[in-house]
C-alpha cells in the first residue's frame, strides 16, 4: 500500500518548441516525386486515363478547326421558292458514305456531319469540342478550388477543432444554405454575367463537399499515434496538417475531386437558367446535354456526343486519380 | 484483359440506353397500349385527359394572370357571356342585354342559373366580384379602366380616389345588372367572357377563411359546366367533373376533365402515344416528326395561340450606346434584316405565322365585314419585310446620320418562356449580324421577372418579348404604344398616334365603328413606319387530339380551350 | 454528449436566424418584382409595393416576417400560387419530395454500399472494373435522362408503371423517379466505399485480423466497413439533403409537385416570389444544419477516437 506507483503529472512532459522538423532524407536514391512519377507511369490504367484526357484536350483545342463549320454557323440552303432551309436535326452523316437521318438530310448530302447537326442546323462535332473547352476549364477550376480552398478549409477546421471548427462549420452552413439561384442573381447585378461569374459562383460553394471530406479525414486521423509522435517531436500545426496528415487523406480527397467535376459541369449549365454563364450560341458540355435532352424523343442522337465526351473525360480523370492515389500511397503498390 | 472487357460492356450499356431511345421517332410502335387505363370518372364515362403546360397559379378570378388558370376558371365559372366556336360573344349567364342609345349603359338580364351549392346566380354576385376586382387591382385590374372596359369610376377607385361602391355596376334587381361606361365600347360583350369579369358568390366567399378562396374543391364554387373535383395549389394534376346543375348541362357531354401538368413538352408526345393524355401541345421539333408519322399526322391540329413575339427597342439615351436605337433608320434596318419566314419554318415550326403588322392576325375580326384586322400581312410591306438590300440601305442611312460605323447592342430574352425562344433569339442574332455588316447583337438570357424588370426600368437595348391579346380588339395591342403607357417599353412618343388612340377609345370614333377601324390602321402605320417594334411571329399551338375526341374549341384570345361542347368517341 | 448536442442545437438556431436574415435581404436585391407586373402601370406597381410593406425599413419588414414565422406562418405566395397559404403548398411538396427522395436515398445507399463492397473484394477483377465504369456513367448521365429512359421502357413500351406521378398510388408511382434519382448517390457511395475499403483492407490491422483467421463477412463488417464509413457518411450527408429537397427536372418530367420545382418556379416565374424563396431556403438550411449535426454525432459512434465535441484538438 505504501509504494504507490508514480503517477506522471502534466508538468513531467513538455512539447519541444514549435519548429519545423524535416523528414529523414535517407531513403533510396530517387526523389519523392520522381518515384511517384515512375509508379504512376508504370500503372497502365493511369496512362490510359492520361491519354484519354490528353486526347479530349487535343480535340477541344483543334476539333472545331477540323471542318469548315464554325460553332455558331447555321448550315442552310435556299429552296427554289426562295425559302431558307436549315440543316436541322440531321443524324450523323459522312458525305457519300453514310446518309444521315432527318427530313432534310437529302438536301445536305454533300456535307459531312460526324456527330450530326443540332436543332438549329449547326454541326455538332464543332459544337461538342467547342463546348468541351468551356467544360474543361470548369473541370480544372473545380479541381483547383477543391484542392486549395476545400481541402485546406476542412483540414484546418478539423485539426484545430473546438471554437475554430465551430465557427468555420457555421460559415459553411450559411454559405451552403443560400440557394445558388438567389446568390448568383444578386451577384449578377454587381458584375457582368459570363464565365467569370460562373467561376465566382463555383468559388462560393463548390469546395464545401471537399471541405467536409477532408475535415472528416482530419478528425479521424488526428487521433492517430503518429500525429502525437510528430507533435511530441515538436512539429508545428501546419507541418502536421499538410505534411503528416494530408498525404494520408489523399484517397478520399481524390475520389471527391473526381465526383465534384461532373457536378460542377452541370452546375454551369444550370446557371444558364438565370442567364449566368456562357451565352448562346456558345455552348458547354453541360448545355449541350441539356439541349440534347430537350430533343431526346425527336433527335435522340444529339445527346450522345456530349455525354460520351463527359463520360470519357470522367473515366480518364478517374484513372489518373487512381493512378496518383496508388503512386502516392506506396502501400497500395502491390495492387 | 478482363478489366477492358468489363469496361466495354458497361460502355455498351450506355450506348444501349440512348440507342433504345433512338428507336422511338422511327414510330414502329405507336404505343397504343390498351392496358394503360386512362383515368375515368366515378360516374361512368371517361374523363378527357388534357395537358397543361404550366401549373394553375390561381383559381381566383381576380388573381389569375396566366392562360392555363383562365382556362380552368372558365371551365368552372360562366360569365355574362361566353365564346362561341368562332370566338364571338354569345349569351351565358346573361340571357340577353340592352344597350342604351348612347352606348354607355348596358343592362344585362340574367337567366335562372344556379351556383353548385344551390344558390341562384344573382346580379349582386357580379357587383361583388367586380368591386373586389377593382379594389384589389391586380394585374388584370386595368381591364375595367378607361381604354379597355371604360367602366365608370374604375380608374378613380383603382387610384384610391373613390370608394368601390361608386363603381359603375349596379344590381337593379336580383336578375338585372346595369353597367355604366364612360364611353361606348364596341367590343364590350366580348370582354364579358374574360375571367376578370366573372361573378363570385358573396355569401360563399365571405364564409371562407381569408385567402382560402379557390384553394380546394371545398372552397371553390362553380356556376359553370364543371365542378372542381380534386385540386390543391401547386398540384401537377387536377380534375373537374361535370356540373349536373349547370344551366346548359344538356350541352356538356364530357363526364369530366382531368388535367396533367407536363412541364417538359418533350414528354408530351410520348404521353400522348401511350394514351395517357388525349390532348397535348407539342413543340416545333416534334411537329416535324409527328407530320412524318402517319398515325399522328391525322391527329395534329394547329390552332392560334394569339400572342405575338416581337422586338422592342429602347429609344432613350441611357441605353444602346447613347440612344443609337432612337434612330428610325437603324430600327428599320434591323426589322428588315430578319427573315421571319425562315424563323417560323426552321426554328418555331409549330405552324406559327410570320408577322409583319403591329397587330397580329387571327384574333380581331371586324364586326361589320367579319374580316380579320390584320388579314393583309403585306399592308406595311414598305416598312417591314425581309429585304437585305433595303435593310442595308437603311443601315447606311443610319450610319451616316449617327456618324458611326458599327453598333453593338445586347438583346435580352427570357429563357423560360417557351422551347423555341432561345433558338429564335440565336436565329435573329445570326441573321442581323450576317445581313447588317457592322451590327453586333449580343444575347443575354434571363428569367422573365428580370426581363420585365429591365424593360420596365428602361435598362435594355433590344428585348425579345411577347404580348397576348386580352380581348378581341386591335386596341389590346395598339394601346401599348401610347406615350407613357407602362408597356411602351421603347419610350416612343408620337402626338398624332396618341390622338388617334384617344379618339378610338373615348373620343370621336367610339360610336363610328368603321371610322374607328380606319383610324386604327392609320395608327398602326405610324408604329410600323417608325419601326417602334419589329413584329416577328404570331404563335400557334400544335395540338395532338386523340381519335374520337371532338368539339374542343380553340381560341387565340382570352380562353385558349373550351370544353363545353367536347365529347369523346 | 447531451450537453454538447444542446449547445449545437442552440448554435444551429442562431445560424438559421442569420441565414434567414441574409436570405431576406438578398431576395429583395434580386431583380424583378415579387408579383406579376407585366400589365401594371408604374403607379400600380408602387401601390402594390406599398401595400406589401416593401418600402418599410428592412428591419421592420424582417421583424414582421419573423413574428409570423414564429407562429409557423410562412405567409402567402406573391407570384406563385398567389393567394394560397404557403404552408398548404409546402406541406404537399415536402411530403412528395421527402418520400421520393427518401426512397432514392435508401436504394442509392444500399445498392451503392453493396456495389462498393463487391468491387473492393474483387479488386482489379472484372466486377471492380464494371463498378468503376458504372459509377462514372452514374455521375455523368443526369438523373432526368435515366428517368426518360425508364419512363420510355417501363411506362410506355411495357406499361407497368404510371406515366405520370399519381399521389394516390404513391409507392408504385415513386419507383421510376426514385430509381433515377438514386443513381448519382449509388455511384458516389459505391466509389467511396470501394476506395475506402481497398485502403482499409491494406492497413496493418486488417492484415492482423486476417492473420488471426478472420475472413469474409465478419472481417468486412467488423473491421473494414466500419472504418470506411466515416468518409461515406460525410459524402452521403449533403446528398441526402439534396435528394430530400427535390430535383427540378425529374419533378417536371414526372409531374411531381415537389420542392425542387417550387424553388425554381418561385424564382423564374412571373415575379420573384420572396415568401416562397424564403420558406424553401429556411427548409433547406434547417435540413442541412440538422443533418450536419447528426453527422458530427455519428462520427463519434463510428470511430470512438473522433471527438468533435471536445474543445481540445
Amino acid at each position: 500500500m505504501n509504494n504507490t506507483p508514480y503517477v506522471p503529472v502534466k508538468e513531467d512532459f513538455q512539447f519541444l518548441p514549435d519548429r519545423d522538423i524535416t523528414t529523414d532524407q535517407n531513403f533510396a536514391s530517387q526523389g519523392y516525386w520522381k518515384g511517384v512519377a515512375i509508379s504512376f507511369f508504370r500503372n497502365r490504367r493511369a496512362v490510359v486515363g492520361l491519354v484519354i484526357v490528353l486526347l479530349i484536350m487535343f480535340f477541344a483545342a483543334f476539333g472545331p478547326m477540323m471542318n469548315a463549320y464554325n460553332y455558331d454557323s447555321i448550315v442552310s440552303v435556299t429552296s427554289e421558292e426562295g425559302k431558307q432551309i436549315v440543316a436541322r436535326g440531321i443524324g450523323p452523316q459522312i458525305s457519300g458514305v453514310i446518309q444521315g437521318s432527318g427530313n432534310n438530310a437529302a438536301l445536305f448530302a454533300e456535307h459531312t456531319f460526324l456527330f450530326g447537326t443540332d436543332d438549329m442546323g449547326r454541326d455538332l462535332w464543332t459544337r461538342t469540342w467547342q463546348g468541351a473547352r468551356i467544360s474543361l476549364i470548369i473541370a480544372f477550376v473545380t479541381i483547383i478550388i477543391d484542392m486549395i480552398i476545400g481541402m485546406s478549409y476542412g483540414l484546418i477546421s478539423g485539426f484545430f477543432g473546438g471554437m475554430t471548427d465551430n465557427i468555420m462549420q457555421r460559415i459553411v452552413e450559411i454559405g451552403n444554405s443560400v440557394p445558388r439561384l438567389v446568390i448568383v442573381s444578386v451577384l449578377a447585378i454587381f458584375m457582368p454575367k459570363g464565365m467569370v461569374l460562373v467561376i465566382v459562383a463555383l468559388l462560393l460553394t463548390e469546395w464545401i463537399g471537399m471541405s467536409k471530406i477532408s475535415r472528416a479525414e482530419m478528425l479521424k486521423l488526428k487521433e492517430h499515434e503518429y500525429v502525437l509522435a510528430s507533435r511530441t517531436l515538436g512539429a508545428g500545426s501546419f507541418h502536421i496538417i499538410f505534411k503528416e496528415i494530408l498525404p494520408n487523406t489523399i484517397g478520399p480527397i481524390i475520389t471527391q475531386v473526381m465526383f465534384s467535376i461532373p457536378t460542377a459541369i452541370f452546375t454551369e449549365a444550370f446557371l444558364s437558367f438565370v442567364g449566368v454563364g456562357i451565352v448562346l450560341p456558345q455552348c458547354s458540355i453541360g448545355s449541350l446535354i441539356e439541349a440534347g435532352f430537350n430533343n431526346i424523343t425527336t433527335l435522340p442522337y444529339q445527346i450522345l456526343p456530349p455525354i460520351i465526351v463527359l463520360a470519357l473525360l470522367m473515366l480518364g480523370f478517374n484513372f489518373i486519380g487512381d493512378g496518383f492515389r496508388e503512386a502516392l500511397a506506396p502501400k497500395l503498390e502491390d495492387m | 484483359m478482363k478489366k477492358t472487357i468489363s469496361m466495354l460492356l458497361a460502355a455498351l450499356m450506355l450506348f444501349g440506353l440512348t440507342a433504345c431511345n433512338s428507336n422511338e421517332p422511327a414510330g414502329s410502335d405507336t404505343g397504343t397500349n390498351p392496358s394503360v387505363a386512362p383515368s375515368s370518372g366515378n360516374d361512368g364515362g371517361k374523363y378527357l385527359n388534357v395537358m397543361l403546360s404550366t401549373n394553375v397559379m390561381s383559381l381566383d378570378t381576380n388573381l389569375a394572370t396566366d392562360g392555363d388558370s383562365f382556362e380552368v376558371i372558365a371551365d368552372c365559372i360562366d360569365g355574362l357571356t361566353q365564346m362561341d366556336a368562332e370566338g364571338a360573344a354569345i349569351p351565358a349567364i346573361a340571357e340577353k342585354w340592352d344597350i342604351s342609345d348612347d352606348g354607355q349603359t348596358y343592362t344585362f338580364h340574367l337567366r335562372d342559373a344556379k351556383w353548385a351549392n344551390g344558390d341562384p346566380v344573382t346580379a349582386q354576385d357580379f357587383v361583388f366580384a367586380w368591386r373586389l376586382g377593382v379594389e384589389t387591382n391586380e394585374e388584370y385590374g386595368y381591364m375595367f379602366g378607361d381604354g379597355v372596359g371604360n367602366v365608370k369610376n374604375a380608374d378613380a377607385i383603382m387610384s384610391g380616389e373613390a370608394s368601390s361602391d361608386t363603381l359603375g355596376i349596379t344590381a337593379s334587381d336580383e336578375k338585372t345588372l346595369v353597367v355604366e361606361l364612360t364611353a361606348p365600347v364596341s367590343y364590350f360583350p366580348s370582354l364579358m367572357y374574360f375571367p376578370a369579369f366573372y361573378p363570385i358568390n358573396e355569401k360563399f366567399y365571405s364564409g371562407l377563411a381569408e385567402g382560402t378562396y379557390g384553394t380546394s374543391p371545398e372552397t371553390y364554387l362553380s356556376n359553370g359546366a364543371f365542378i372542381l373535383e380534386s385540386y390543391t395549389p401547386g398540384t401537377a394534376s387536377l380534375s373537374l367533373k361535370k356540373n349536373p346543375d349547370y344551366w346548359d348541362a344538356a350541352r356538356v357531354k364530357l363526364p369530366g376533365i382531368s388535367y396533367q401538368v407536363v412541364g417538359s413538352s418533350d414528354n408530351a408526345l410520348t404521353a400522348f402515344r401511350s394514351n395517357t393524355l388525349d390532348l397535348v401541345t407539342i413543340n416545333g421539333s416534334q411537329v416535324a416528326s409527328a407530320e412524318s408519322d402517319a398515325s399522328l399526322s391525322s391527329k395534329l391540329k394547329v390552332t392560334g395561340a394569339g400572342y405575338m413575339w416581337y422586338l422592342t427597342f429602347s429609344q432613350t439615351d441611357k441605353n444602346a450606346q447613347g440612344g443609337k436605337l432612337a434612330n428610325t433608320n437603324l430600327r428599320l434596318a434591323i426589322s428588315n434584316a430578319i427573315d421571319r419566314e425562315s424563323i417560323v419554318d426552321n426554328y418555331v415550326m409549330d405552324g406559327s405565322l410570320a408577322t409583319y403588322t403591329a397587330v397580329p392576325p387571327q384574333f380581331a375580326a371586324s364586326a361589320t365585314t367579319g374580316e380579320d384586322f390584320s388579314a393583309d400581312q403585306k399592308k406595311f410591306a414598305d416598312y417591314c419585310g425581309y429585304d437585305v438590300t433595303k435593310a442595308q440601305s437603311y443601315l447606311e442611312a443610319a450610319k451616316s446620320e449617327l456618324g458611326v460605323d458599327s453598333f453593338e447592342f445586347t438583346m435580352i430574352y427570357g429563357n423560360n418562356e417557351g422551347d423555341e425562344v432561345a433558338n429564335v433569339a440565336q436565329a435573329i442574332k445570326s441573321q442581323v449580324e450576317e445581313n447588317l455588316p457592322g451590327v453586333t447583337l449580343n444575347l443575354q438570357p434571363m428569367t422573365k421577372a428580370e426581363r420585365l424588370d429591365k424593360m420596365q426600368n428602361d435598362n435594355y437595348d433590344v428585348a425579345l418579348t411577347r404580348w397576348g391579346p386580352d380581348y378581341a380588339d386591335p386596341m389590346t395591342y395598339m394601346g401599348m404604344w401610347v406615350t407613357n403607357n407602362a408597356n411602351n417599353y421603347g419610350f416612343w412618343s408620337n402626338a398624332e398616334y396618341d390622338q388617334i388612340i384617344t379618339d378610338c377609345t373615348t373620343g370621336a370614333y367610339v360610336t363610328d365603328y368603321d371610322a374607328r377601324w380606319a383610324a386604327l390602321y392609320e395608327g398602326e402605320e405610324l408604329v410600323m413606319k417608325e419601326a417602334v417594334i419589329a413584329p416577328l411571329y404570331t404563335k400557334s399551338n400544335a395540338n395532338l387530339i386523340a381519335d374520337g375526341v371532338s368539339g374542343v374549341e380553340f381560341h387565340p384570345v382570352a380562353l385558349n380551350r373550351v370544353y363545353k361542347s367536347a365529347s369523346i368517341g | 454528449m447531451v450537453k454538447y448536442t444542446l449547445k449545437r442545437v442552440g448554435m444551429a438556431l442562431l445560424t438559421l436566424l442569420l441565414i434567414v436574415f441574409l436570405l431576406f435581404v438578398l431576395v429583395r436585391i434580386m431583380p424583378g418584382n415579387p408579383f406579376p407586373s407585366e400589365r401594371m402601370s408604374a403607379e400600380q406597381i408602387a401601390a402594390k409595393r406599398l401595400e406589401m410593406g416593401l418600402d418599410d425599413p428592412i428591419l421592420v419588414q424582417f421583424g414582421r416576417y419573423m413574428a409570423n414565422l414564429l407562429k409557423g406562418d410562412f405567409g402567402r405566395g406573391t407570384s406563385l400560387y398567389y393567394g394560397a397559404p404557403i404552408n398548404t403548398v409546402l406541406s404537399t411538396a415536402i411530403s412528395n419530395s421527402f418520400r421520393i427522395g427518401g426512397i432514392a436515398i435508401l436504394i442509392g445507399t444500399a445498392v451503392g454500399l453493396l456495389l462498393g463492397i463487391v468491387a473492393a473484394l474483387n479488386r482489379g477483377r472484372f466486377l471492380d472494373g464494371f463498378c468503376t465504369v458504372f459509377s462514372i456513367i452514374g455521375v455523368c448521365v443526369p438523373s432526368y435522362v435515366f428517368l426518360i429512359f425508364l419512363q420510355y421502357f417501363f411506362s410506355f413500351k411495357i406499361p407497368f408503371f404510371p406515366y405520370f406521378f399519381d399521389a394516390n398510388r404513391f409507392l408504385f408511382s415513386s419507383v421510376l423517379p426514385s430509381l433515377s434519382l438514386s443513381l448519382f448517390t449509388m455511384s458516389t457511395v459505391a466509389r467511396f466505399t470501394r476506395n475506402e475499403m481497398v485502403e482499409v483492407m491494406d492497413s496493418d490491422y486488417v492484415r492482423l485480423a486476417e492473420s488471426k483467421g478472420l475472413y469474409g463477412g465478419t472481417l468486412v463488417r467488423r473491421h473494414v466497413l466500419r472504418n470506411a464509413l466515416v468518409p461515406i457518411v460525410t459524402v452521403l450527408a449533403p446528398l441526402i439533403v439534396d435528394l430530400l429537397t427535390g430535383a427540378l427536372v425529374v419533378e417536371k418530367i414526372y409531374g411531381i409537385n415537389g420542392i425542387g420545382k417550387l424553388m425554381v418556379d418561385a424564382i423564374t416565374g412571373e415575379g420573384v416570389d420572396y415568401n416562397y424563396v424564403l420558406a424553401l431556403g429556411i427548409l433547406y438550411s434547417a435540413l442541412y444544419i440538422g443533418i450536419m449535426l447528426v453527422v458530427d454525432l455519428l462520427y463519434g459512434l463510428l470511430d470512438p477516437r473522433i471527438r468533435v465535441s471536445t474543445k481540445e484538438g
